[in-house]
């Protein structure tokens, strides 16, 4: 009896030390953060145990706050801008590398490196590309013809937004090439020699077979990067520390500004609860799907 | 005829499309092989002429506080891993062997974990670790890093123990094998290739970390590489070959595994990033 008891226990038994641990720094520090988005806390009067719970007073005061709609618009904007460029980057060389070729298997290979790289160098690296004195990006753009006078990417409000998007879109396309590649080499071969023999032009065949039958693929790939994009921070931080101004100061990086630039701990506390939103949303409808494909 | 001739061009243009695409890691290394003067250079110089070692000897070999972050790195992501494996191999061999129902439950918490924003729980660990008194050590910087490491170590290990048959543990008990032992014996050499990426990836994201690093590392002496080198940056304003001297020395563990191991690696970081 105690045995087989113990049998049945045991696989748990396993388990219980990264539960507990998971429990302590996940679970818990989530709630802690909620808590504290409830009280009045600065850096000091948290540290002497003085801060006042308020109830959702900063919550309030955070939805009529220019600066929580702006990041809430920029991040959205980044997001959305990052993905869409990803997907084509990605969707392109997916469909390049698709094809047969000596040499493919070590250049795919070597595709994935932007991806693999910490994003602080990758960010570090950009800041030089795309300095608006010696940077390579505007020397290469103005002795193609393509501008006339030295831009600053990350320095001029019209265009660092779209800087900080290139970058992010070119250490994540990748990863969605990678993922895209799988969903490419699942399609049945016979069904494009089939519209082949029934005179379908190439356009034809990625218009008709390739793309509807890589909708569903596209989907996670676009729901995934959705939700690991939204929450950049170290990319965003190196390259602009959400400037100039506000331009690309997404939810992340407000929340950091309030609690560790200003101090005001509470206040970051509710930027991460409204941060949290649409991640959740988005990651029950991915599992939701996952789940109904049979891959979880 | 036409045919062949666009074939025979894929090999040729694919090299050309990679280049470009990795120009950016390219224009790193170069960089830092640079003298100072030749960094701003019009046109600027492809190739480093002649390639120097200053930006190393002064922003890497010469310099104190980047050594500090070095050694700092190392001792967070090596902490890191030993945690993450110590907890992570025994997790992942009961979540390969409990009911289904519960398993499915924590494996979702445990996906749902990487995609949690790290400010969302460097805030809280910030001012939980303040009242403990344990910011800006290294523990609290291991302990940060392990909440992120931990679920996708788990996550990545389980399908290995999945491939180990259940009837090899039941005769390892029955000869004797306490339920730890047949583990510790039987199962864990068997799953020896899941253990090592599961480790070379807790390595590698501990060490290339920032946020952690950015928000519970208050003292210039605690801060690990990654974090130095943003501080660098307001320091060092325009002297590239410098930062990105030591951009190549951070990037430099993370190519090189990834070079060596390139298809256990991918394998591991896709299946932690989207299913098991």
């Amino acid at each position: 009896m105690l045995a087989r008891a113990s049998r049945k226990l045991s696989p748990f038994l396993f388990v219980l030390p990264a539960l507990v641990f998971v429990f302590l720094t996940m679970i818990y520090p989530l709630v802690f953060n909620f808590r504290l988005s409830l009280t009045d806390a600065d850096l000091v009067s948290f540290v002497r145990g003085a801060s006042a719970f308020i109830g959702l007073h900063n919550y309030a005061r955070l939805l009529s706050d220019p600066e929580l709609h702006n990041a809430f618009t920029v991040s959205i904007a980044y997001t959305l801008g990052s993905i869409a460029l990803m997907y084509v980057l990605g969707f392109g060389l997916a469909l390049y590398f698709n094809q047969r070729f000596g040499g493919r298997a070590l250049m795919r290979a070597l595709m994935l490196l932007p991806w693999v790289l910490p994003t602080v160098v990758s960010a570090n690296i950009w800041r030089w590309m795309l300095d608006g004195t010696y940077g390579v990006v505007n020397y290469a753009l103005i002795r193609l013809g393509l501008l006339d006078a030295p831009v600053f990417w990350l320095g001029n409000a019209h265009v660092a937004l779209i800087s900080v998007i290139v970058v992010t879109a070119w250490s994540i396309a990748p990863f969605a090439m990678l993922l895209l590649l799988a969903g490419l080499q699942a399609i049945p071969i016979s069904l494009y020699e089939a519209a082949r023999v029934d005179g379908a032009s190439a356009w034809q065949r990625f218009r008709h077979i390739t793309f509807p039958l890589m909708r569903p693929v596209s989907l996670m790939v676009l729901l995934l990067n959705f939700i690991y994009t939204f929450k950049t921070f170290d990319t965003i931080f190196i390259l602009t520390r959400g400037g100039p101004g506000e331009v690309t100061t997404v939810l992340p990086i407000l929340a950091y500004t309030r609690a560790f630039q200003f101090f005001r701990l509470a206040e970051g506390a509710a930027v991460n609860t409204i941060l949290l939103v649409l991640p959740v949303v988005l990651s029950v409808i991915y599992f939701r799907i996952a789940r109904r494909e049979g891959e979880l | 005829m036409r045919r062949d001739f666009g074939r025979r061009l894929l090999s040729p243009f694919g090299v050309v499309l990679t280049c470009v695409y990795l120009f950016p890691i390219y224009w790193m290394v170069i960089t830092a092989f640079k003298r100072p003067a030749d960094m701003f250079a019009i046109p600027p110089d492809i190739v480093p002429a002649p390639p120097t070692l200053q930006g190393f000897n002064h922003a890497v070999i010469g310099n104190e506080a980047v050594f500090q972050g070095i050694v700092n790195s190392l001792v967070i992501a090596s902490g890191s891993l030993v945690i993450t494996l110590a907890l992570g191999a025994p997790a992942a061999y009961g979540l390969a062997r409990l009911r289904l129902r519960f398993t499915g439950l924590i494996i979702l918490v445990m996906l749902a974990a990487q995609m949690l924003p790290t400010i969302n729980l460097a805030l809280p660990m910030f001012a939980i670790f303040s009242r403990l008194r344990l910011v800006d050590t290294y523990f609290a910087l291991i302990v940060a890093n392990v909440s992120l490491t931990l679920p996708f170590a788990i996550i990545i290990m389980r399908p290995y123990f999945l491939s180990v048959p259940s009837e090899l543990i039941e005769a390892a008990m029955i000869d004797g094998c306490s339920p730890f032992g047949a583990f510790r014996r039987i199962v864990l050499p068997l799953v020896r290739p899941g253990v090592v990426v599961a480790g070379a990836l807790t390595f590698l994201t501990a060490w290339g970390e920032f946020v952690f690093g950015l928000t519970l590392a208050t003292s210039d002496g605690m801060q690990p590489i990654t974090v130095v080198l943003n501080r660098f940056i307001a320091q060092y304003g325009t002297r590239w070959n410098e930062l990105m001297a030591v951009s190549t020395i951070i990037a430099l563990p993370i190519v090189l595994t990834f070079l060596f191991a390139q298809k256990h690696l991918v394998e591991g970081l896709t299946a932690g990033a989207t299913k098991e």
